[in-house]
Order: C-alpha cells, then structure tokens, then sequence
C-alpha cells in the first residue's frame, strides 16, 4: 500500500460518521492494508462477545431433531436439553413396546377375545418405561447425575413425563386400531389403571429403587388379573368395569397427593 | 444434625453409615477446610461411603454432618450443597453415545449452569482443563479408558465447585495426564476443600498437606504425610535376606529385600541390614498392617 487512510478518516469509519463514498473507499482499503486495520480504534469488550458468540454458532454441538421440536414447543432450552436426553436411556424398552403393541395387535386380529391380551399389557407398558427411567443401575450417568441440584424428585418426573408421552401415544395408537372398536371408553380404558400404577411406582420409589417399585406394582397387577381370572364367574376385564374405573380414579388422585407431598418435602 | 461447617468445608461428628449390619462407617469424626486432604484406606475401608455421605449420595444412618455450612438432611440445603459441589466417583459410567460436549452440557444443565452461551463456554473451559477440547465432538464409546476418566473429572469441575470430592480419580491416566492433574487439583486446592481418595499413594506424596487413613469405617491416622511417616522411621529396612513371614517385605529390583516390621515385632540381625529412610506407602502399609507376603 502506498498510501493509508488519515486519523480524521478511520475515527469517521469507526464511529460510522463518514459519508457513504468515504466509507466504502475506507472499507475497501482496510480489506487490504493491515497496517491501517491495526490502527482501526475497536470495542475489545465487544470483539470479545463477538468472537465468543462466533466460536459458540461454530462450535457448538447441532441440537437433536427432538430437542428443536421441544424448543419450537415453547419448553425452555434446558428443559427440552433434558428431556431430550432421556429417550437414549430406554431406546430399549421403547423398542419393546412397540415390539409387544403390534404382537397385541396381531393377535386381537386373529383370534377370539384376543383384546384381552392388549388390556392387560397396554397399563404396564407405561410402568416399565418410568421404573427404568431413574436410578442406580438402569441409567448409566446416576453416579454423576444424582449429586446435582437436578437430581431427586424433579428429574424424576421431567423423565416420567418423556417416558409418559410416547408411552399414552402409542397405546391409544394400538387401541385405536383394535377390532370393534366404537367408542370413547374402548379406546382409553385402559388409561386410569395405567397412570394409577405410575402413580404407585413413583410413590413407592421413596422407600425403594423405582425399578424394584416397578416389579412390586407389576407383580400386584398380575395378581389381580389371575385372581380375577381364578374366580368363578368373574372375567378378567371386570378391572375396567365403570365401577373399577372410579377405582382407579381414586387411587390416582390419592397417589397422586402423596407424590406432591414427597416432592413439597423431598 | 446439629453440627456446622465452614461455608467452604466440612464436618462430620460419629458419622456412621451401616449396610445390613455391616458398618462401613463406624464414627468417623472429620474435619475438612480448603487444601487437598488424602484419603487413604484398604479396598471394603468405607472410602467410597464417606465420599458418597459427603456427596449427599447417601443418608448417614447416624451422626452429624455439615457440608458446606449446611444439612444435608434438609432438602433445600442439599441441594444448595450440590449446586457448589463436584464429585467424581468411582469408575464413573456414561451414555455411550453422547459426545464429550453433550454429556458436560447434559451435567452442566443438571448443575443448573446459566444461560446456553454461559453454559457451553463453562463446558470448553471444563474440556480444555481436562486436555480434552479436541475431543469435543467425539463419541464417549469411542474415548479409551483415560480419557473417560478425565471427562468424569471435567464433569466434576463445572460450576467451580467449593467442595471436590474424587474418587480414585487417576485410574487410568498416563505420568503425563497424572502430574496435570496434580497441578489442576493443587490450583483448584487455594481457594476450594479437595478430599481425594485413592490407592495411589504418590498421588497424596505429591499433593497432599493432610492425609486421613481409613480402616474398617474409622479414621485410624489424621495429620500431615511428615507425621505419618515420622512413625516408620527405625521400623524399615533393607536386607540381603528373605526377613520371618511375621513382617512385610518384598523382594527389590537388585534382589535386595525391603521389610516392613511392625511395632513389637522382632526381625532378626541379619547380614547386610541397613535401616532405610522410610516413604510415605512404607509408613501406610505400616501403620494398616497390608501386603501380604
């Protein structure tokens, strides 16, 4: 460069008081000669952020498909962070639940009173799925996790409420495509049991590892069916009698209040 | 519990801490304030219970606990506790198919760390002290064993932690990795309370002002590693031969044996007997009767 812009000249440019001509000219020349871009006065404070939001566009990790739809949703950035985080932890049992869903399915298609089959599993898939969201051997990270501020009853149920989501989706999914299938009633019946007993899995974890709470409610669910199964004259479905459901109501709404409990006093 | 600490340490009082009938902690009293303070003890001495007391992993059965001036038993000051403090525990385990940035910004999260910007440049700067930055983008299944490690303890960082509490944090980690993470605990050691539990005992030679040794859930030593060692001094030698069954020894490089011989134990004149200046493992091993022949 044989020439380099004036002191008056850089200041205007800088403080963006130059006429247009000027500064183009200015800009121009500053693409080419360093000496001139040295004496260019800067906000450092300012090139400091903007080198810092530059390096983060860069260099930060691209959200997953998941995350971007839970933002889109209106969840705060962290809660969606979380949230998308918890389906890597039980990509198995989503996998099987599927898996048994469409076997059900299958099934209430090819034989008599084949339904059955879906209405004793469909309020246990959801139960599965929240005793393995939480707790020392079923999330690898616990060790890590469970000393942070998150850790306890509010992760706990942030990760019920990933678990529950796709869970109530695909059995209403499944139960929508059963045969015979025309009312309300036919299709979600299976609903209060199922949330009841997550209820009482999440209630149960304060005095035991959610997973074995899990196997306590699960085994009690069994019971109940092979007792109902056991006893002359009673069919198996009586669990979701009009009766039974106000039933379940009740026990949710009871769970329900001692899970709010342990959570206002965890 | 009724017992404080200071804002930045901790005090335990009886401490106990029972599995079944066993105790793992059996009236552990403690004091920690900030410096890097060893914690040295046999595998099954309760090492990793008081860490996880301390951590607010796990209930004391009995006892009192402050941990950074506050009750861990009470939920909202436990979890102010766990807002200032970085655990690394044992072996520590991930999501295999997170990379190194996602995994710290997934902790950062549950650490509660800011706004996005704030948190992922907090996530480099954990990286970069832990030499993993490079490794950002890489997959944990694909990190050797090392560098897991070093993850863990980055994961262990965020947050700038008043109380670090590690685990057996240099399993793993090659001379090299080993003396930066001698000089990042000594640095984070000036104004935080570091207790680091290990086998390693050059780890404590080289870090440590204050050393605890744990046996059976009881603090059997409290002082400085001088200390500990001032009470091997006369009881190790090195000798041409192999010493009684009823002392420990082990045979050196140049055929030489060392031998450790406890108080009120006789170990017979032999030829070549020199009394040697005791280390730091001697005067361990020593005092908590270990090795056997």
């Amino acid at each position: 460069m044989s020439w380099h812009l004036t002191h008056d000249q850089l200041h205007r440019y800088a403080t963006h008081t130059a006429d247009d001509v000027t500064a183009m000219s200015a800009e121009a020349h500053l693409t080419h000669c360093s000496h001139c871009r040295d004496r260019l006065p800067t906000d450092e404070a300012w090139l400091e952020r903007s080198w810092a939001d530059l390096r983060d566009i860069v260099d930060r990790p691209r959200p997953s498909p998941l995350e971007r739809l839970l933002t889109a949703l209106g969840l705060r950035e962290h809660t969606a962070t979380l949230l998308a985080a918890t389906p890597t932890l039980y990509r198995a049992w989503l996998a099987a639940t599927v898996i048994v869903l469409a076997a059900t399915l299958a099934l209430a298609h090819e034989i008599p009173r084949g339904t059955l089959l879906f209405a004793c599993t469909a309020p246990v898939v959801p139960l599965v799925g929240v005793a393995l969201a939480y707790g020392r051997g079923v999330d690898p990270a616990h060790s890590l996790a469970s000393v942070t501020p998150w850790a306890g009853p509010r992760l706990l149920l942030l990760r019920t409420c990933a678990v529950l989501a796709p869970a109530l989706t695909l059995c209403t999914i499944a139960a929508l495509l059963m045969p015979a299938v025309t009312t309300v009633h036919e299709t979600v019946f299976w609903l209060l049991p199922a949330l009841a007993m997550v209820a009482g899995c999440l209630a149960l974890g304060r005095w035991m590892h959610l997973s074995m709470a899990g196997g306590v409610i699960g085994g009690g669910w069994l019971l109940l069916l092979t007792v109902c199964t056991l006893l002359d004259g009673t069919d198996p479905l009586q669990v979701f009698s009009p009766l039974a459901q106000a039933g379940w109501a009740t026990a949710l709404a009871l769970l329900a209040a001692v899970i709010a409990l342990r959570v206002r006093t965890a | 519990m009724t017992t404080t600490s200071p804002r930045n340490g901790v005090r335990a009082r009886g401490l106990v801490r029972t599995y079944g009938t066993r105790r793992a902690l059996d009236g552990v009293d403690l004091d920690l304030g900030p410096g890097v303070t060893g914690l040295l003890g046999r595998n099954g001495a309760g090492k990793t219970t008081l860490l996880r007391c301390l951590a607010t992993d796990l209930e004391a059965t009995d006892g009192e606990l402050s941990v950074l001036g506050r009750d861990p038993e009470r939920a909202a000051e436990r979890t102010e506790i766990r807002r200032r403090l970085g655990y690394l525990p044992q072996n520590p385990s991930f999501y295999p198919h997170f990379t190194t940035f996602g995994l710290l910004d997934y902790m950062a999260v549950l650490k509660e760390r800011g706004g996005r910007r704030e948190r992922h440049d907090e996530v480099r700067r954990a990286l970069r002290r832990v030499d993993l930055y490079d490794r950002r983008h890489t997959r944990l299944r694909r990190l050797s064993g090392g560098m897991r490690q070093r993850l863990g303890l980055a994961a262990a960082l965020l947050g700038d932690p008043h109380l670090l509490l590690l685990d057996e944090p240099t399993i793993g980690l090659d001379p090299e990795q080993r003396i930066r993470f001698r000089d990042l605990v000594s640095e984070l050691a000036v104004h935080s309370t570091v207790l680091l539990s290990t086998h390693q005992i050059e780890d404590v030679a080289a870090l440590c002002r204050r050393v605890l040794v744990l046996d059976q859930g009881r603090v059997i030593f409290d002082g400085t590693p001088a200390a500990l060692i001032a009470r091997a001094r006369g009881r190790v030698w090195e000798q041409g031969t192999r010493p009684p069954r009823n002392v420990t020894s082990w045979r050196l490089a140049d055929g030489r044996h060392r031998v450790l011989v406890p108080e009120g134990v006789h170990n017979p004149d032999s030829d070549e007997r020199v009394p040697v200046e005791p280390s730091l493992e001697d005067a361990y091993l020593l005092l908590t009767g270990a090795v056997p022949r």
